[in-house]
């Protein structure tokens, strides 16, 4: 299409893990499934504001992706539904219709089906509000998933692996890149109320030490280039539990 | 009544810039979900939505942390009327760990052996064209273990 505009611009994209991303991680480091750690379904109904409704959305999709990650199929299907209601809520239900849910039955024993039919979904559902210019909502809903991964890594933190609480330091890379992406919408009350809520936890993640490094770059025996280097990442026992409060607290008073 | 006549054709020129541009951006999704997405099927894709309409001589930039012990496909993908899309990656630095420059790659594919944040930056080559086009440039990312 022909352009009147010509002046050039740089467009800057932040972005974070999707919540399937996360859970993949969590999994890996050897957290447990806990159904009693996941927000209430049948709270979904209860939040009446555009704000609660888009933060526990990305809440709810964490949930689901966690569900869907540990092969807990009954409650990926349940968390898909109440993430219909919340999308519904927003204007946009109609990207989790009926046909998408059955079609999520249909798969309900094919891990790689679900995680595809949940990420496919959220990205239409982000590329949507965009494009009706509610970049905020989509905003608040990665704030909501985001800050879900980080509650449950956390919920059970004796005996943890160490590659969980590394995984759980790295996230402070993570908040970084969802401070900037919340900063990079114009300010909205819903959002700079989510900044506010994010700095207690800011302060908690201060206490993972980052060492940085250069990166470097190698090619493995298979020819795929491998990228290491970069930061060291320690986190101390004490940082973790400061972490696993402070998230907690902002995770229930959006969750409640 | 020339004051109201002024403001009649601005307010239709703005209403004719925002459709053109919400046309614009409805394009870029279905071009996104047609001609990028099934460049990620092996992947986990990340939901974010990157994706801009731009015209020669923009630039757009992401930044993203990317996880140790995984593998990753990055793409860039580019409504073909703005020619071959260049683009670098950059560590948290700011120095170079890729140039697609000469590659004639629309990804790079990559394995990460320790956490880090990144950069990747893409430049829509300048055009002598006398009529300018503008066009969906889209950086996606998948992951796999």
């Amino acid at each position: 299409m022909p352009t009147t505009r010509t002046n050039a611009l740089k467009k800057i994209f932040h972005a974070v893990p999707s919540p399937i991303e996360t859970a993949l991680l969590l999994e890996a480091s050897g957290v447990n499934f806990s159904t009693g750690d996941l927000h209430d379904p049948a709270k979904a109904s209860g939040y009446a504001t555009t704000g609660s409704q888009a933060v526990n959305l990305g809440v709810y999709a964490g949930d689901l992706s966690y569900a869907t990650i540990f092969n807990r199929n009954q409650e990926a299907i349940e968390y898909l539904n109440v993430a219909r209601r919340l999308a519904d809520e927003l204007g946009v239900g109609d990207l989790i219709d009926s046909a998408l849910i059955a079609r999520a039955e249909d798969n309900r024993q094919v891990r790689d089906s679900l995680i595809h039919i949940v990420t496919s979904t959220f990205y239409a559902l982000n590329a949507r509000l965009k494009e009706n210019g509610m970049e905020d909502v989509s905003g608040l809903i990665a704030a909501g998933g985001w800050i879900e991964g980080v509650y449950l890594g956390t919920r059970n933190l004796d005996g943890a692996t160490q590659d969980l609480k590394v995984r759980i330091a790295e996230q402070k890379l993570t908040l970084d890149n969802l401070m900037s992406l919340l900063g990079s919408y114009p300010s909205t009350e819903d959002l700079a109320a989510m900044i506010a809520s994010l700095e207690p936890v800011e302060t908690a993640f201060a206490g993972v030490s980052i060492v940085d490094h250069a990166a470097t770059t190698t090619t493995a025996d298979d020819g795929m280039i491998v990228i290491s280097g970069g930061p060291e990442i320690t986190i101390s026992d004490e940082t973790l539990a400061a972490i696993a409060t402070a998230i907690s607290e902002v995770r229930n008073h959006y969750a409640n | 009544m020339k004051a109201i006549q002024h403001i009649t054709l601005a307010a239709l020129a703005t209403v004719f810039a925002l459709g053109l541009s919400t046309d614009a951006t409805a394009q870029c999704r279905s071009f996104t979900k047609k001609r990028c997405l099934p460049k990620l099927e092996e992947y986990v894709q990340n939901d974010n939505y990157n994706t801009a309409v731009l015209i020669p001589g923009d630039e757009a930039e992401l930044s993203l942390t990317f996880f140790g012990g995984r593998a990753y496909r990055l793409l860039v993908c580019g409504h073909p009327v703005l020619g071959d899309l260049n683009f670098q990656v950059l560590d948290a630095r700011g120095n170079g760990v890729y140039d697609s420059t000469d590659k004639d790659m629309s990804h790079f594919d990559f394995r990460v052996a320790n956490t880090q944040q990144m950069t990747v930056r893409v430049q829509v080559p300048e055009s002598s064209a006398a009529l300018q086009h503008e066009g969906c440039v889209s950086i996606m990312v998948g992951s796999k273990s």
